[in-house]
């Protein structure tokens, strides 16, 4: 069965599975960032009070997780043109990745914050403390422990449902293993190149958690280190 | 130091506090009892801020709660809290818990809050745990480093929501000496408790709550020895069977 692998073709498109693996990288750091903002906003209006600020993000949230990404990718690739709005192709990918995965990072930090008991909104209260003091001082730093395992999760999600913007002829990792497998007629070389990138990017995002746990003192709350 | 005069509270249909009326004297240390869901934890909430009032007046150290011209925050520096379940900051050790809100609310610089933070916490006996984070402390440890957090504020008055009822019998005289000695210093202190020793100790007067009314006030002798109505009978024999 081996002798009709051929891993000569890979290294022979290993350039292009290496640009590939770059702009999967930057659109997925991208992304995350616009979804991590994205999530922020969301979150702070379905904690407020207020029916006017809550009752959209929630609509919001629900829309986002009811509907399959590729139907959303396809609206904003094809549907808003027709609109009247045409964005390239890049630019509807990484919108499409921050919309789709800020809803989801909205519940997890929703979730963080939740998860901290009453008793130390309280005590920051009766301290003297306002509502942003307690936020910065008391909650965020405690809701950041729980939140990061999840968010590095929904870090990894993204990534790979970046593989739908090979659908809108995006150059990314699945686009480069799809143009070896259909010149070459080499599909089992293109995307088992394909799936080594996604697990090194993988094993990368994982390490990178840990750092980022060990850098914002992150251990389990009262232990010393 | 603080009055109510006639105040009422619903949680939904559930009357929890019923017609009010009792004030509380500068330096004065007064001791709320009662049975369980008698509205006492709720009352002394009251006076912070942490409940709110329906109707009647609650007025603490000159001002009157639910006015625009009193501003809760600001009031809520002047009074110390502590809780039942000691609410520190889990992800801070001891000297930042006693120093977060001086720094931060009353803007006295690190240094200078850090050193009086030491100097709390040395008073009430954990000068050895300055950097120790809450889970590495007992709960009678915890509960003092509460009550430092509290005094760090300068605070002139100082409500305790049954300090001792989550502590293993044998940290609870830990945390009453320290009690005693705040009240030893002459704060104005409302102290939600059931430990009679304490009460006989430094409590100027004793308020029996049941069903969210105030049945009796009285010096902790007359209550304890000579209780007058049935209810506060009722009451403390059940307390004091054992």
């Amino acid at each position: 069965m081996l002798e009709n692998f051929s891993f000569r073709t890979i290294v022979e498109y290993l350039p292009l599975f290496g640009q590939g693996f770059a702009a999967t990288l930057w659109l997925s750091i991208v992304s995350f960032a616009g979804a991590l903002a994205v999530g922020i906003i969301l979150c702070a209006m379905n904690l407020q009070r207020s029916r006017l600020l809550q009752l959209p993000a929630k609509i919001y949230i629900d829309a986002i997780r009811a509907t399959p990404l590729l139907a959303q990718l396809y609206f904003l690739y094809f549907g808003l043109p027709r609109l009247g709005l045409v964005l390239p192709e890049l630019v509807v990918g990484i919108l499409a990745l921050a919309l789709n995965s800020g809803a989801y990072i909205a519940e997890i930090i929703r979730a963080g914050i939740l998860s901290i008991s009453r008793g130390q909104v309280e005590a920051g209260i009766a301290s003297g403390m306002t509502y942003a003091q307690r936020m910065r001082l008391v909650i965020l730093p405690q809701a950041i422990r729980v939140t990061i395992p999840p968010l590095l999760g929904q870090a990894i999600v993204l990534v790979k449902d970046s593989a739908l913007l090979s659908l809108i002829s995006v150059a990314e990792l699945t686009r480069a293993g799809q143009l070896l497998a259909s010149d070459r007629f080499m599909p089992a070389e293109g995307f088992i190149t394909t799936a080594a990138c996604y697990l090194v990017l993988y094993y990368g995002l994982k390490s990178l958690a840990a750092f980022s746990a060990r850098w914002l003192g992150v251990r389990p709350i009262g232990s010393r280190t | 130091m603080i009055e109510f005069r006639g105040v009422n509270k619903w949680f939904g249909a559930l009357h929890v506090l019923k017609d009010i009326t009792l004030s509380v004297e500068p330096r004065e240390v007064v001791v709320v009892c009662g049975p369980s869901g008698s509205g006492k934890s709720t009352l002394i909430r009251c006076i912070n801020g942490l409940e709110t009032i329906k109707d009647g007046d609650l007025v603490v150290d000159g001002q009157r709660l639910g006015d625009r011209a009193t501003n809760m925050t600001e009031l809520r520096t002047e009074i110390g809290f502590v809780f039942q379940a000691f609410n520190l900051y889990p992800h801070k050790t001891a000297l930042e818990n006693v120093t977060l809100a001086p720094i931060h609310v009353r803007k006295i610089p690190r240094g200078e809050a850090e050193a009086s933070g030491r100097e709390m916490l040395a008073k009430v006996g954990l000068g050895d745990k300055f950097n120790a984070y809450p889970s590495e402390l007992s709960g009678g440890q915890q509960q003092r480093v509460a009550i430092a957090r509290c005094l760090c504020m300068r605070p002139k008055i100082m409500l305790f929501d049954e300090p001792t009822s989550a502590l293993d019998p044998e940290m609870i005289s830990e945390v009453l000496d320290v009690m005693v000695g705040v009240a030893e210093e002459g704060m104005t202190m409302m102290v939600v408790t059931h430990e009679m020793g304490f009460a006989r100790k430094v409590a100027q007067r004793v308020v029996f709550m049941d069903a969210g009314a105030v049945v009796e006030t009285g010096t902790p002798d007359e209550f304890f020895s000579d209780p007058k109505t049935d209810r506060s009978r009722a009451f403390l024999s059940k307390i004091l069977r054992h």
